[in-house]
This record gives C-alpha cells, structure tokens and sequence, in this order.
C-alpha cells in the first residue's frame, strides 16, 4: 500500500572504509587515505577518505593510477570482516528507531519513519539524532536525506555530503530537483545523459517540462520514469528483507593459480562460506554455479543442479569440485574463482526426514560449526586442509 | 470412420481418459485423445507416455476408423451439448472430424491416427484380481504419502510388494510413510517387486471406485509397465489403465517403522481431524506446525491437546479426550500432514505411538492391522 505523506531517512556513510580505518587508527585521521588492493597487485580503490578525494581520488579506480594522483596517500589493504561488523552496530541502531529498514549495501540504508513522529518527533529530528548517535556512539561521519520517498531521500543524502543533512519538505520535491543537472537522477547514465544534452536538457527541471509523449517516443518506457522521477515521484516501497536470488563467494588472487590442489583448497573456502551465508538465511539452493576467470580475463561460468535443494558445505562443495574438475585443463591459470547457490527455496523448518541420516549428520555437523564460528569467531575452527590458504583482502 | 453414440457415455469416457492427456507435452498428438473403432466398440485413449488410460464405450459403428481429436475442446464441446444421439463421421480428405448433436454441428480439425503412440492392450494370463473398494482404499492411503515433486523420481511412485497371498503397497515423501497390505484372493506364483507411479494408482483408484467391479491387473514379462483392466459397467466396455514402472531401488523402509513406543494415544479419528484443521488456520502461517500434548489421565480419560501460534497470526488450542497409555510427552507435526492422514482414515478412532520429540510418530487406524502410516516430527527448539 503506497499512502501520502511518506517520511524517508537515506543515511549514507561517508569514505565508510576510510572512516573505519581512521577510527582504527586515530594517527592518520585527516590524510589521503585509500583502501583497497595493492597496485602491483591489479587492486583497485574500494574507498578513499575526502582528503584523498581532494587530489581527484575515486572509488573503483585502479590503485596504481590513485597512487599516481595522490602519491602520499596511505594505502590499506583493508578488512571486510571488521567493516561489516561496524556496518552490524550501525543498523542495529538505526532498528531502535524503526523496523522498516532497507539496507541498500555496507553503507547505506533507507529508513521508513512514516508514523514515527509521536514517538520520536518529526522526521528531520529523527534524522539528526541518528547522525549525532552514529558520530558519538560509533564515531562515524555520514550523510542523510530526509524526503517523501527513496528516490528523493537518497538524492538528499548524495546532496548533503560530507556529513551534510538535507530535508525535502512535502510538496518542495519538484523544486528541489530542478536545479541539479539531470546526471544526478537515477536511471540516467552516460548514454541517456548525452541523448537528453541532444535535446537542450541540461537540468532535471527542464526534463519535467520535456513533454511526456516526447519523452515516450525518445526513451520507450524508460521516458515515463524519467518523467516522473523528474517531477521526485517514486512510488517504491522499501524492502526491509530482501530475499536473495542466489548466494554465493568468489575471491581475486593476488597471483594466478595455476594448480587444480590450490583451486580446489579455495573453493572449498568458498563453499564453507556460501553454506554458512545460506544456513544463515535458512535457504537450501539446488543449482551450484563455478565461476573460473583466466588469466587473460576470460570467464567462464558452469552449473550443476542437484536433485534435491541443500544447505550443506560438503554437498555444495563436492558438486562444485565436480564441475571443476571437468573444466580444468593443465597449464591453467586463474585470477578468480566464485561459487554460488541458486535456485533456492527456505527451508522447511526443522522437519526432520525419514531418510537421509547422512546428511542429517552433516547437516548437525555444519550447524555446530556455524554456533562456533558465532560466537568465537570465523578463525576459531578450520579444516586442516585449509590451515594457511587464506589470503587478506 | 462414421459412428453414433449417445452424449452421456461420451462424456464419462473423455473425463475417463481425459485425465491422462498431458497439455504440456511438446508433442501436439499428445494433446488429443484417440477415437478409434474396435469390435464394434469406440476406443478413447490418451496417454502423457508414461500413463495410459483407455476405455472402450457402446456406440452404433457405421464405417471403421481412427483419428486423434484435441482434448479440450473435445471435452468441452461435447459437455455442452444435450443428452442425445451424437453422429461422429471423419473426413479424411480435409482430415476434420464432424460431429452432429440435436441441432449442434461441428467440425474439429484432427491429427491422424498414425502419430498416436501405440498403447497396449488386453490381460495377460497371469492376472492378478484385486477387490476394487479395497484397491481404492489401499491406493488412496498409501499414494498420499508419495513425492509430488520430480526430485527423487523413485519416490513419486508406490512400492507393490507380492509375497504370495499378500499385496503390501507403500509410498513415502521423505518425511511420512504409509504402507497398506490387502490379501489376494489367490497366491502369486513367485514374489515381485514394482514401483508403480502414484499418478497412474490414483486414476486406477478414481475409476475403481466409480465401476465396482473387480480389477484385474498384469506386469506383462520383460515390459516395463503395469496393466489394469477394469470390467466397467456403466458404458458398457472396460478401461485400462496402462502405466510405465519407475526404475530403481525403493528405500528400505521396513526398518523405518518403529517397534515400540514410550506413549499410545487413542483418540476419535473425527475429533481429532476437527483439532488438527482448526490448528492448521494458525499454523499455515507458521511453517505448518502443529505441536501435540499427550496427558494421561490419573482413573480418568486423558487428553490430547493440539496447539499452533503463529506470530503475526494468533494462536489456537485445543483438547480432546484420549487414552493415554505410557508417559506424558509432546511433539510437533506438520499440520497438513495430520489431516492428509486422518481425512484417509475410516476407522472410528485411531492410535498414536510416540517415542520422543524427534523420533518417528506411528499412526494405526484402531482394528486395523493392515494400515500404518509414520511421520516424522517437527523439531521444536525451546
């Protein structure tokens, strides 16, 4: 059901990584910082702090060319682990205030506040509380949007950063778009970009007075979204659970791997993973996808689908090694193994089965495992045959 | 071909055979049903490949033939028309099928005979005669408990068990097991073991139970399919059913049942189905789970209580008196489970055996040795 007056908070972390690693490390706070992989080792930004930024540094750019622009900047290979775990402590808060919660990634979720106001006060305030708590309690800048719907709120939040908090007021929506240049709308990239300039449209006020048949006959379907976007209507609701279509691991070697023993010892890292996540979720998949990438960056993607869905590693692993070993050539050499678990379905819950005794043997194998790792940590237990494989990010 | 029949046989025959046309089928002859002529009799058959049904009907025969009709709107054509005389005639220069009803014409463009699968027919001398209310009851007990779903192909079908004068039919899903025995009216020559798809045993049941004549049955020598031939009444010639075996080994699952129980309930078949359809309203949105309470009585009846919350739901419990023999003890179990079994029930009550929470739940209809259906528990955690 989609009712007027929506009141949306996007809050968006800002330089996340950068952040965390500056909250780590309180020395280097302020300087050019980068996370990501290392430049000899084809690594790319995964992010940089807004002193880095300040020298034309950007997410997703190769390392050695970020290295180039800003040479002083500190590079940091960077830990997930210890970012999702701040990520956790970040939603956890934001869930006080409601649980409608779409986290859109690591960094970046959409709160619905609607109907909150006599609880918490009015949606800015809510706003601003969050920022001040996110900044005092976990110590973290970021940047929100208050708005009547996601469209808007994210556009906010983009708007107000660093560390700005920008409200759209009901009935303003229009009149906050119109003068931001039309590469700012979501759904417009480079392409539809330049195909809008074709038509003198440089600004999203002058594409809402585009008219709409003109717009339809330019851009087919995507013209009417544009259209109402232009004017800062989106009816979309949040997902506050999204359920995944797949899940799955894939890892980028520092080197090649060029030995089917080593390939196999990281996609058995990978499936213990894949099960984990899917154990977690309480899904069981069917189909298990092997994701090999060559050297020369050609990629290569083979399924196999079990007769009946699974949660378990040793399952998942041993059709993964199958597919494998089917593709393995001698003299190989891969930058990047995946493997992921589609097709799934949840799981019935804790209907025990008639047959099958050595899976439900594994499967109580696995879930004791999943409560170790829990609670002691990823490295609390490991296969011996994994003991060392495991590389930093 | 050329032929007259009357409206009301050849609507019971296509919704005879009708069940085994497969509009899925890439093959579009699949899609139609066979009108042949056959001693002075019409032929319907249709078949998905793997089932066969065919039933042969009066009819006035004025020129032999065949052809191939699509089913649906054969079907639906001739549901429509009045209880009278229908004249079928075949042009086979326009290969159309024209049919005449009261002051209804028609014609039905038809695929030719030739694409039709060949489809047995006939008894072999080694039959095996079986008693149609108990074969309905046997199929409708046991099929319940087999897989819809293609995953494991063996247990889509039922396991029939020869062992001289007793027929033993089992099916299992992976979390319930029902096995039926039925004796035979005359031994087996030696001891068989078929898997037969549960699919083509539910139609044999459907039209056993409508005819009530005895069905007779074949596993023709060294072709892999299983025979049914039912006399019929009603239209005045038989129907077969024709089915292909399922291939493999069924899971053992003799070792499956349990020998010994901690607790016994016996409770009133129809109350305790009340209870469980009541419970399933909650707990269709709770993962189907029902959670049973065993309470025996101290010189007094004592009870059985159903329960299922669902959170965003409410919940629901309810009591019914039983005997309880052993201890007290609960256990969880999909609720729809319950009911498929206890709807298959005739029996006044029915007896519960259960051991522990996650161990196998015995269902015994009371007076009833030959009827044992196992279910597996839910795992109830706190």
């Amino acid at each position: 059901m989609v009712y007027k007056g929506r009141r949306l908070i996007h809050i968006d972390l800002d330089a996340f990584f950068a952040s965390v690693e500056e909250l780590l490390n309180p020395g280097i706070a302020g300087q050019p910082i980068i996370v990501g992989g290392g430049p000899g080792r084809r690594g790319v930004v995964a992010s940089a702090s807004y002193a880095a930024r300040a020298y034309g540094v950007r997410s997703a750019m190769p390392t050695a060319q970020a290295l180039r622009l800003c040479p002083q900047a500190i590079l940091i290979p960077g830990d997930l682990e210890i970012y999702s775990e701040i990520s956790d402590q970040v939603m956890a808060l934001l869930k006080e205030y409601t649980p409608l919660i779409e986290k859109v990634s690591i960094d970046e979720a959409l709160l619905d506040v609607t109907g909150c106001e006599r609880l918490w006060g009015p949606a800015e305030e809510i706003a601003r509380t969050i920022q001040r708590r996110v900044k005092e309690e976990l110590g973290l800048p970021s940047s929100l949007g208050v708005a009547a719907n996601k469209l808007l709120a994210k556009m906010a939040s983009e708007e107000g950063k660093p560390g700005g908090l920008l409200v759209v007021p009901p009935g303003q929506e229009a009149a906050f778009l119109a003068p931001l240049p039309v590469e700012r709308l979501w759904g417009v990239g480079p392409a539809t970009a330049q195909r809008l300039h074709a038509l003198g449209v440089e600004a999203i006020g002058e594409l809402a007075h585009l008219p709409l048949d003109l717009l339809e006959k330019e851009f087919g379907a995507l013209g009417g979204v544009l259209y109402q976007r232009a004017w800062g209507r989106d009816d979309s609701l949040l997902t506050p659970h999204r359920e995944p279509k797949s899940i799955g691991h894939e890892h980028t070697f520092s080197r090649d791997l060029t030995t089917l023993r080593e390939v196999q010892r990281h996609l058995l890292d990978l499936c213990e993973r894949a099960g984990r996540r899917l154990r977690g979720h309480r899904m069981r998949g069917r189909t298990i996808t092997v994701k090999l990438r060559h050297s020369d960056f050609t990629t290569l993607t083979r399924s196999a689908t079990l007769p009946h869905p699974t949660d378990l590693d040793q399952v998942i692993y041993d059709q993964a090694v199958h597919i494998l070993r089917r593709e393995w050539r001698p003299g190989m050499r891969l930058r990047l193994v995946g493997v992921s678990i589609s097709n799934l379905t949840p799981r019935l819950p804790s209907q025990l089965p008639l047959f099958d005794q050595r899976e439900a043997k594994l499967s109580r194998l696995n879930r004791a495992v999943d409560e170790i790792r829990e609670r002691y940590g990823d490295g609390a237990l490991q296969r011996a045959s994994l003991q060392g494989a495991k590389e930093s990010l | 071909m050329k032929l007259s029949c009357l409206q009301e046989n050849l609507s019971r025959g296509l919704a005879i055979v009708g069940r085994a046309v497969s509009l899925r089928s890439v093959l579009p002859v699949l899609h139609n049903i066979l009108l042949a002529t056959d001693q002075s009799q019409l032929k319907l058959s249709a078949t998905d490949l793997s089932t066969c049904i065919t039933c042969w009907l009066g009819a006035k025969i004025k020129e032999e033939g065949a052809t191939t009709v699509p089913a649906r709107l054969l079907v639906d054509f001739v549901n429509s028309l009045p209880p009278e005389q229908i004249d079928l005639e075949l042009v086979t220069r326009t290969q159309t099928l024209h049919l005449k009803c009261a002051r209804t014409e028609a014609n039905i463009k038809v695929i030719d005979a030739q694409e039709f699968p060949l489809i047995p027919t006939g008894i072999e001398d080694r039959k095996i005669t079986l008693q149609p209310d108990a074969l309905r009851q046997m199929i409708e007990q046991v099929t319940l408990a087999a897989a819809t779903d293609e995953s494991r192909p063996i247990l889509t079908g039922a396991l029939a068990d020869f062992q001289e004068e007793k027929l033993t039919l089992a099916a299992a899903d992976g979390f319930r097991l029902s096995v039926r025995s039925a004796p035979l009216s005359e031994p087996v020559p030696e001891p068989m073991k078929v898997i037969i798809p549960a699919r083509a045993l539910q139609e044999v049941g459907r039209v056993a139970a409508e005819e009530g004549e005895p069905v007779e049955m074949t596993i023709p020598s060294a072709r892999n399919q299983v025979l049914f031939h039912l006399a019929g009444g009603a239209l005045g010639g038989p129907i077969e059913v024709v089915s292909q075996l399922i291939e493999g080994n069924f899971p053992d699952y003799k070792q499956i049942i349990p020998t010994s129980y901690n607790t016994r309930t016996v409770v009133d078949s129809k109350e305790f189905l009340r209870a469980a359809k009541i419970a399933l309203l909650f707990a269709r949105d709770a993962a189907n789970i029902v959670r049973l309470q065993m309470t025996p009585g101290e010189g007094e009846p004592g009870s059985l209580t159903l329960a299922a919350t669902a959170a965003e739901v409410g919940d629901n419990v309810g009591q019914i008196d039983a005997t309880i023999e052993g201890q007290a003890m609960e256990i969880a179990f999909n609720g729809r489970y319950l009911i498929d079994i206890l709807n298959a029930i005739d029996s006044a009550q029915v007896a519960l055996e259960t051991s522990t929470p996650s161990s196998p739940g015995v269902f015994r209809p009371v007076g009833d040795e030959d009827f044992v259906h196992v279910i597996m528990p839910m795992h109830i955690s706190r």
